[in-house]
This record gives structure tokens, sequence and C-alpha cells, in this order.
């Protein structure tokens, strides 16, 4: 146990003289140093102490919990570009007509910048508690924001609540969550209930137009995603009259779908709609077109269906798949700015911005602005005025009417939208007022 | 339910039944030969789809040319990890089965953060090869041609096995390795070099399946996890130290996941899976294959 | 010889007992929570771990599956209190009892099975549970169960914020899992046990006996596992099937017991001192960067260890003290 605690503590003071050189290189040091310290390698003890002091006013500490190792990796480390890329809006001067984009760091606190802490929850409930607990405690983060897996924002926001720590689901979008009349949680995406229902809505408007939509197979994994929104799928069905003619759920990371693909093709619905991560989603549109079944139309529940991995694997044979998404780069002949910011994510992480990054850049905008009308890091505070969060659409890069929530830290406003994979890219063909194309129905 | 869609997934089934055993059967050779059970083996197929992926993406080199390209460096990965660490465990003169259970395991785990750590967690796989998205359709049956072809040298290498054990040099020295080390050593086999040659062996084998795997599977570090326990219970399905019994294990559990999924919800067709492993050793405790 | 084993065992109660009122002041210096979190973690883990260690240790029956019991712990516990609103202290001991059952019924036909086929075997037991409890609706399938925490309450074994009612109990387990397998060591199971080690055609003409007691040591085993499944999820107050059944929980509870030395009284907790806090503090302080450094540097000392230290650290202490006999006896 001994020499775990001093390993522990090398380990701080090594971070504390990291973010000392750094505010070095920055320019944010205002203490006068003597040649002798920076010779001495501005000895730990004698810069600590009133840096201490200024970091109340001079930063603006946010954790940010993720997967950075295990099956989900990927993810994270998406993640992590997307939130960097929104730091830079945030603590740089940028013109765009977003919150904070203008003018350094947080006018509402003096011009402090924001500091991002990541943290790996490894997909596991017990350590995404473990390091918010972690965040709040030790790096003083004054809110949080995560996760992915919608079973590590269970906890995660749980022990949010008890600190009085805001927490901003950016990408979780499990129903449930927001549904356990928690405080200090606040999603600004849709869940997908609402994903769902747009994907019905688009179904109706087809039919209207003489489309033949009656019959469905449901395709989804077996955690907590894909359980989700197979029963928002199964309700929705029920309620609008659709016949659902195959409901498969199946092992996530299965090393085989021949079994799965072989009952979807044999009730051959007029539409598949899957429920998938990226893994799964490859397997299932390889094996699909190892087993000759060619569906009317695939509408998915994003996931593995909006990540570039797949379609670099599979796109070929994804010709006019449509998948829901809270984000399209269409957006960007309305709002010149998405396509600028997208191209400050690209040039970090190489990729587009996708339904995840969006979310998660935009997460980080939204929580920022809060603490910055807070004018403090105080947990309530900074949940009062999330709480009074009011920022029209078109200061977002989402094609959202509005950011607002309501009692239970949702956003009611926040519409999705579905996409089609048209020549390699990605067309927004629904709601109507969003849409730059007819959907091409069946698919190719 | 159609009499036709029985038959399909049956030939699925089969088909990857026999991919499972060429998986698999690294493992049997190992452990017959020394008894070690190497919970690595997962990460072992993770680093052949691995070199598979590089060896296409920066050398256009298709996945069928490479298979024998990626066995023999796992060939080599194979015996050096038997010469860095297996050696060294099976040294332990106490707990030697928890010790090669958990330096395997630890093993693993490396490999894991290393294949992160230098191949990033993205999701990999290999969009265009010869084999890539071709099936062969007879009678409205259709079976994919990468796992076809997966089949059938699943099924040349079993029977390659089969004559190498039982009539080269070579696979004498591993079978007398294998039933009298000690004596071994007194006729001037090293048995050092049996060892690090059958462990490369395994490994080339499980490379090899790797190599097919990765034209119609995805790759990222994590894989392995997908298919090491199938292949431990395929092992031990068919009998812990017999290659015959994981090339049956092998067809054995891909046909009984099929038949499952017929019959209960997808979710659960690896239920049926080690249902059956349990009643097969419950009946006969060394399995359908493995000696007494 | 038995005056020593008497001695050694009169002992080994005092440094527990020492042992156990430092880490129950332990709370007075460490006010970090996430200290704290660590140090109930690694309680809760050499609980498990010397649990275990009574069967797969001390009758040498390596489960890889014990996480089953685990999750029926906890499972039983909060499926009881949310849906019937029966507190978690009768949850927990009804867990306990399930699970006891169900190890002694998989006992009945899993102890014919050697070696490997017995570790497998266990292996897809845990499976198969995993999966049923991932497609079981009513005990909320994969989106598992949250446990509403109105407040603090010794009554329903919750708290808000405060962790030592929970390091406290932790400690508890830790101690009783101790004590037991304190005892079972003088007992005549352990007696058996030792024999059957020492000489494996011994077990042939004790057959029945020993068959017996493996049976017990199964039931005592999963039972304390089980509890420390149902602390676990009144700790985390959110249970889903991967959470508390997946196969990482059966290695957790073996790894310890392995690196700190397997069928000993003090391999579990001292493994579990070593690696419990190891493992966090890589994935806090290395995790974030992405890169699975803290796997590599994980792994590779799991290697290490095994390798080095074949029969686990607590060889260190014996040898060191085998060392000073010899001195002693040439002086």
């Amino acid at each position: 146990m001994g020499s775990d605690c001093r390993f522990f503590r090398l380990y701080r003071i090594n971070q504390s003289f990291h973010s000392i050189t750094r505010n070095l290189v920055t320019g944010d040091f205002a203490m006068t140093i003597t040649r002798r310290d920076v010779l001495l390698g501005a000895t730990a003890t004698a810069a600590l102490v009133p840096f201490a002091a200024r970091a109340q006013t001079s930063e603006v500490v946010i954790g940010v919990i993720y997967p950075f190792s295990g099956g989900s990796a990927q993810q994270g480390v998406d993640a992590q570009k997307a939130y960097e890329t929104a730091l830079e809006v945030i603590n740089k001067d940028a013109d765009f007509d977003l919150p904070l984009a203008k003018g350094e760091g947080l006018p509402g606190l003096g011009g402090a910048k924001v500091r991002l802490v990541f943290a790996d929850h490894q997909a596991d409930p017990q350590k995404g508690r473990a390091e918010a607990e972690r965040l709040i405690t030790q790096e003083k983060v004054c809110a949080i924001i995560g996760t992915y897996q919608s079973a590590v924002a269970v906890t995660v926001s749980q022990i949010c609540e008890r600190y009085q720590v805001p927490f901003v689901s950016a990408d979780n979008s499990s129903p449930s969550l927001h549904r356990r009349g928690l405080k200090y949680y606040f999603r600004a995406a849709p869940h997908d209930e609402m994903y769902s229902a747009a994907m019905f809505d688009f179904f109706d408007a087809m039919k209207k137009k003489g489309t033949k939509i009656e019959t469905l197979s449901l395709f989804h994994e077996d955690t907590i995603f894909g359980t989700d929104s197979g029963n928002a799928q199964a309700k929705i069905a029920g309620e609008r009259g659709y016949k659902i003619v195959s409901d498969i759920k199946y092992r996530a990371n299965s090393p085989s779908l021949s079994a799965e693909v072989q009952q979807l093709k044999t009730a051959n619905a007029d539409v598949l709609m899957p429920s998938s991560y990226t893994t799964d989603g490859i397997l299932l549109v390889k094996t699909m077109a190892e087993l000759g079944y060619k569906p009317n139309a695939i509408v998915a529940q994003d996931a593995g269906f909006s990540e570039k991995a797949l379609y670099d694997a599979v796109g070929d044979k994804l010709e006019g798949v449509i998948s829901r998404g809270t984000f399209s780069l269409d957006l960007a002949q309305k709002r010149p700015m998405v396509g600028k910011i997208n191209e400050m994510f690209k040039a970090k992480s190489g990729k587009d911005f996708n339904d995840l990054t969006s979310r998660q850049f935009m997460g980080l905008i939204i929580l920022a602005d809060a603490i910055n009308r807070a004018k403090s890091t105080d947990g309530e505070k900074i949940r009062d005025a999330l709480a009074a969060t009011d920022i029209p659409g078109e200061q977002t890069i989402m094609p959202w009417k509005r950011v607002k929530f309501d009692e239970m830290g949702q956003n009611n406003d926040a519409d999705p939208v579905l996409l089609q994979y048209v020549g390699g890219k990605f067309v927004t063909v629904f709601p109507p007022q969003a849409a730059i194309a007819e959907a091409i129905w069946p698919m190719k | 339910m159609t009499a036709q869609a029985i038959i399909q997934s049956l030939a699925s089934g089969l088909l990857m039944g026999l991919l499972y055993g060429l998986i698999a059967v690294g493992l049997a050779l190992i452990f017959g030969l020394m008894d070690v059970v190497n919970f690595a083996h997962g990460e072992f197929l993770m680093i052949a789809m691995y070199a598979t992926f590089f060896l296409f993406a920066f050398f256009a080199i298709d996945p069928l040319l490479s298979a024998p390209l990626v066995a023999a460096a796992l060939f080599v990965f194979g015996a050096v990890v038997y010469l860095l660490i297996v050696r060294f465990a099976m040294r332990a003169k106490a707990n030697a089965g928890m010790v090669q259970i958990f330096s395997t395991f630890g093993l693993a785990i490396v490999m894991r953060g290393l294949a992160q750590f230098f191949f990033t967690p993205d999701y990999r796989s290999i969009p265009q090869s010869w084999l890539g998205g071709k099936t062969v359709s007879v009678a409205g049956i259709f079976l994919p041609e990468p796992q076809l072809i997966g089949a059938l040298v699943s099924i040349a290498a079993f029977a390659g096995l089969y004559f190498f054990i039982n009539r080269t040099d070579f696979g004498r020295a591993l079978e007398a390795t294998r039933e009298d080390p000690g004596a071994v050593a007194l006729v001037g086999i090293d048995k050092n070099r049996v060892f690090a040659l059958g462990w490369g062996l395994g490994a080339a084998l499980v490379g090899l399946a790797g190599a097919i795997m990765a034209v119609f599977f995805y790759i990222y570090p994590d894989v392995g996890a997908s298919f090491a326990l199938i292949a431990y219970v395929t092992v031990a399905l068919g009998g812990f130290g017999s290659v015959f019994g994981a090339f049956a294990g092998g067809i054995i559990v891909g046909l009984v996941e099929a038949v499952t999924a017929l019959v209960l919800p997808p979710s659960l067709k690896s239920v049926g899976i080690y249902a059956v492993y349990l009643l097969v050793v419950f009946i006969r405790p060394r399995g359908l294959f493995g000696s007494m | 010889m038995d005056k020593s084993f008497a001695v050694r065992r009169r002992r080994d109660l005092l440094i527990a007992a020492v042992l156990a009122v430092l880490a129950g002041l332990a709370p007075l210096f460490v006010k970090d929570v996430y200290v704290q979190n660590i140090l109930i973690l690694t309680l809760m883990y050499a609980a498990l771990s010397q649990s275990w260690n009574i069967l797969s240790g001390y009758c040498g029956q390596i489960s890889l599956g014990h996480a089953l019991y685990f999750g029926i712990g906890a499972y039983t516990t909060e499926l009881l209190f949310t849906k019937f609103g029966v507190l978690p202290w009768f949850g927990m001991l009804g867990g306990g009892v399930l699970a006891a059952i169900i190890a002694m019924a998989l006992g009945y036909p899993f102890f014919r099975l050697r070696g490997h086929y017995f570790v497998i075997a266990t292996i897809v037991i845990a499976e198969i549970g995993l999966l049923l409890f991932q497609n079981w609706d009513w005990a909320g399938a994969a989106l598992g169960i949250t446990i509403p925490v109105r407040g603090d309450s010794w009554l329903k074994f919750q708290f808000m914020r405060s962790k030592l009612p929970y390091f406290y109990f932790a400690l508890a387990l830790c101690c009783l899992a101790w004590f037991v397998t304190w005892w079972l060591e003088d007992s005549k199971w352990g007696f058996w046990w030792r024999a059957v080690k020492d000489n494996p055609d011994a077990a042939e003409s004790l057959g029945v006996v020993v068959f017996n007691s493996k049976m017990g040591a199964a039931a005592v085993s999963a039972f304390l596992v089980a509890i420390g499944g149902a602390f676990y999820a009144q700790y985390l107050a959110y249970i889903d099937p991967e959470s508390v059944m997946g196969f990482q929980f059966s290695l957790l509870m073996a790894l310890p017991a392995v690196l700190g030395g397997i069928g000993t009284l003090w391999g579990p907790v001292l493994g579990a001192a070593i690696l419990i806090p190891m493992t966090e503090l890589t994935r806090s302080y290395i995790g974030g960067s992405g890169r699975g450094v803290d796997l590599i540097v994980y792994g590779a000392l799991i290697v290490l260890i095994s390798l080095a230290l074949p029969q686990g650290l607590v060889s260190l202490f014996s040898r060191a003290k085998a060392k000073n006999h010899v001195k002693g006896a040439t002086r």
C-alpha cells in the first residue's frame, strides 16, 4: 500500500507541474519568475502556492468521461477530438455565430479559459462512477460531460446529483435516463423515442405518397442501447399500425450473424430497422450480401450506421441506406460555419463530424455557455443557468429548433433528421423543412 | 420456416463450424503437446487479422496470397512467445496450472494494449478482395466464398496436420515429447526446441484462420474476445489434446449454434453451445475424443 | 509440528486482529473519497478473493465462473427490494442462500470434471447466467435495475455521500471471509483438503467425505461471494447484467489470490491490496490518453508476477522467514 501511495502522490505533483508549464507556454502565468527559478525548473513548491490561488479565476475545469480502452475506445478517442474542437472555439477567438465563439475564454468569468480533464470509464458503470467522484473531489471540476454508454451515464449522473454538479449527457440516447427525476441531469440531444418517432413520421409521409410500407423487421443488439431502441420501435409500430414480421435481438459482437440474417431474409419485411454498433453493423451488411438478402429499404438507428468505419468497410453495399441522426453536413449550405467547424474537427481527427461527435461538440458549447452565464463555478448556479438555457437553433451546428430544457432536463426541441447515404455522402431527406432531396425508395 | 431456410442455416453453420475448428486447432495442438492452455489465443487471432489487413493496406496483397505469409509470421511469433514467456511458466514448481493460465492471460492484456497503442482502436476491414462479398448459390442455398474457401483451407489444414504428426520425423518427435519428455531428452531431442516449434505451429494455424477471417470480419484490438471462449469450448468439447476432436468440436459448435438460433431467440444462441458442452462433459468427462 | 502449527495459527489471528483495527482506523486519516473508494474496492475484492480461495485454492477446484454467484447476490437483493420492498439485509441473506444452493446443485455434476474441463464448465455456466439475465425482461434485461437512493438509511443500507458505512461493511465482510478461511484450515475439511493436495491417491480412498467437503466449500464460497455481490449492488445503486455478472468479475476474484498466493491464508488479502489500487490508479492516471498504455502496464505486471513468484507474493515472506530459521539454527 505504501509504495502505491507514493506513486499516486508523485503523479499528482507531476500533473500540477504540467499545468504550470502549460500555462507558461500560453503566457497565462502572470507571476514574476526569477531567472533562478526558471533555471531550477520552476521548483514545484515555489510556483504552486500562488498558482493555486490564481487557478480559481483563470481556469474553469470540466470533466469528460469516456471509454478510452476496451471495445469502444474508438468512440472515446473520437469524442476527445470533438471536445478539443469545441475547446478551441471557446478558448480562442472565432468568428462563428455560436455562444462563446467570439472573444477568448468565458467573458462572464473575466475571460477564464476552459480546461478539460479526460477520464477513462472502460464501459464499466463502477469505473465511471469512481472517475466522476475523482474528477469532482480531486480535479475540482465544475461540471461533467459524457459518456457514450448509457449504463455508465446512469451511475455518473447519480454521483453528480449527490455532489450537486451538473451532468451533461452529450450523446446517450436511452430515454430512461432523463426520467429518473434528477435535478442535475441535462440532455440537449434527442433520445431514442424521439428518433424512432421521426422514423415513423417518415414512414407515414412516404405511405401518403403511395409507397408500400406495411411490414417491418427489427434487428437490435442486446445491450441497453439496442434493447431501448427495439422497445421504442415496437411500441410506436403498434400504435401506428405497422406489422413487425420479425423482431430479432442478437448478442453484441457475435462471431457470426448468419442465422439472424437468414431469419430477416425469410421475413422479408418492407423495411429493415437495425440498431447496431459499428462492429455488428459491418458484419450484418457483409452477411446480408453473402446470403443474398437485399431489403427494400434500411432505416437504421444511427450508432454504427453513422460511423465512417462502417462505410469504409461496406459502403458500396449501402447505397440508399437511411439513418437517423441529429446532424447533417448539408446544413453547411445554409450555415457556412457548420462547414468551417467541421474542417477544424477534420484537421484533428481525419473524419467528418458524425452524429456522435457533433452532439459532443454541441454539448460542451451549451455547457460552457451556461457556466459563462452563471458567472460562477458553483454547481447549483451552473445548474440554474443550464435550466434557463434558451439558444435558438441558428446558433448551433445542429438542425434543431432551439435548445431549451424541460423540467426533466431534456431538450424536446431537438428535431432528429433522417439522412440517406447517396453517392458516398449523406443527404438529408426528412423532415421536409430540413430536407434537401427526396428519399430514394426502394434503395439500390 | 421453410425447408430451404433450414438447409441454409445448417450450411452456414457447417461452414462457420469448420472455421471455428481451424481457429481452435492450434489450441488443441499446444495443449496436447504440453498440457498448457494458451489464454491469449484470441489475441493471436487478432494479430493475424491485423497482419493480413496491413499487408493488404500497404502492399495490396490479397488475403488469399498473404495467408501463408501471415501463417509464417505467426509461426515466429508463437515460437518467440514460448521462448520468452511460456518456457518460464513451465518451470514453475508450484501452482503450474495457475501460472500458465495467468501468464498467458496477462500476455493477452498486453497484446490488446499494444494493438491499441500502435494500430489505434479504429475498426478496420478489408473492403475489396478476391473473395470478399462473393457468393455461390446452389438451388437457392447461398454459400459465401470466403467461408467456403475457409472451410476448404480448414479441411486441408487438418489433413495436413494429421499427415504431419503421423508421418514426419518432427511429428514423431512431437508425439514422443508429449508422451515422455524425460525419455526424449535421453535420445538427444531438445525438448525446448520441440515445444517452441509446437507453439509456432499452433500459432501458424490460427494465423491461417486469421487471414481468412480478415476477408469478411471486422478488425479491432478486442476482436479476439469474440472468438476466444468459442475456441476453448470447441477444444474442450472435442477433448483436450485431440486434433481430430477440435475438428469435430468445431463442426458441432457451428451446427449447434445455427440450430439454436432457429429455436431460441438469437441472442441466446450461445446458450445452445454451452449447454451441449456441459452435456457432453457430464457424460464423457474428457470430451468426445480426449484420451482418458 | 503440531505445536508450531497451533502457534502459527494463534499468531495469524493476532496479526489479523491488529490489521483489522488498523484498517478500521484508516478513515480517520483518509478523507479523500476517491482513495476511500479504492479502499472499499480493495476490501471487497479481498473478501471475494478470500471466498474464491476456499473452493479454488484449498480444494483445488479452479473456478472462473464465480461471477455467477456475485450476480445472483446482486440481483436477488435488488429484485426483492425494488419489486417487493424487501429490505436489502434480508435480500442479501436470501441471495447468499440461493447462491449456496445453486453452487451445490452445480457441484454435484461439476466435481467429476478435472482440470481445464472444470475451468471451462465454470466459465460457461456463468456465461449462461449472464445471457439469461440479459434476456430476462422482468429483471430489467439489459436496462438493469436502478436502485432509488432517497437519503441516508441503515435500514435500507444506502448513503448519499458518506462512504464510511460501506467501508466498514466491506471491512467486516473481509474479516468474516478471512476468519472462515482461518477456521476451515484447522477443521476436518481443511485436513482432508491438505491430504488430497499432498497425495492425489488419498482422494480415492477418502472418496465420499472429500466430495462432501468440496460441496461444503462450494456452498460457503458461493454464499460469501453473493453477499459481496449484494454489497456491490447497494454501493453502486445500479446494476445491469454485464456490470455484475461479466467475466471480468470471475477474473478479479481469482487474480488477487493468484498474485498473493493461491491456497494460502494471506494471499488473497495481500494480492488485493496490491492489484486493486494498481488497477484503479493506472486507469485514472494513464488511462485517459486513449492509447492503451494502462493495459500494457497492467498486463505486463500480471505476467511478471506470475512468472517470478509462482507461489504468490506471500512466498516472499515465508522465504525471508525460512532464511531467518537457517540463520538461527547455525548460530
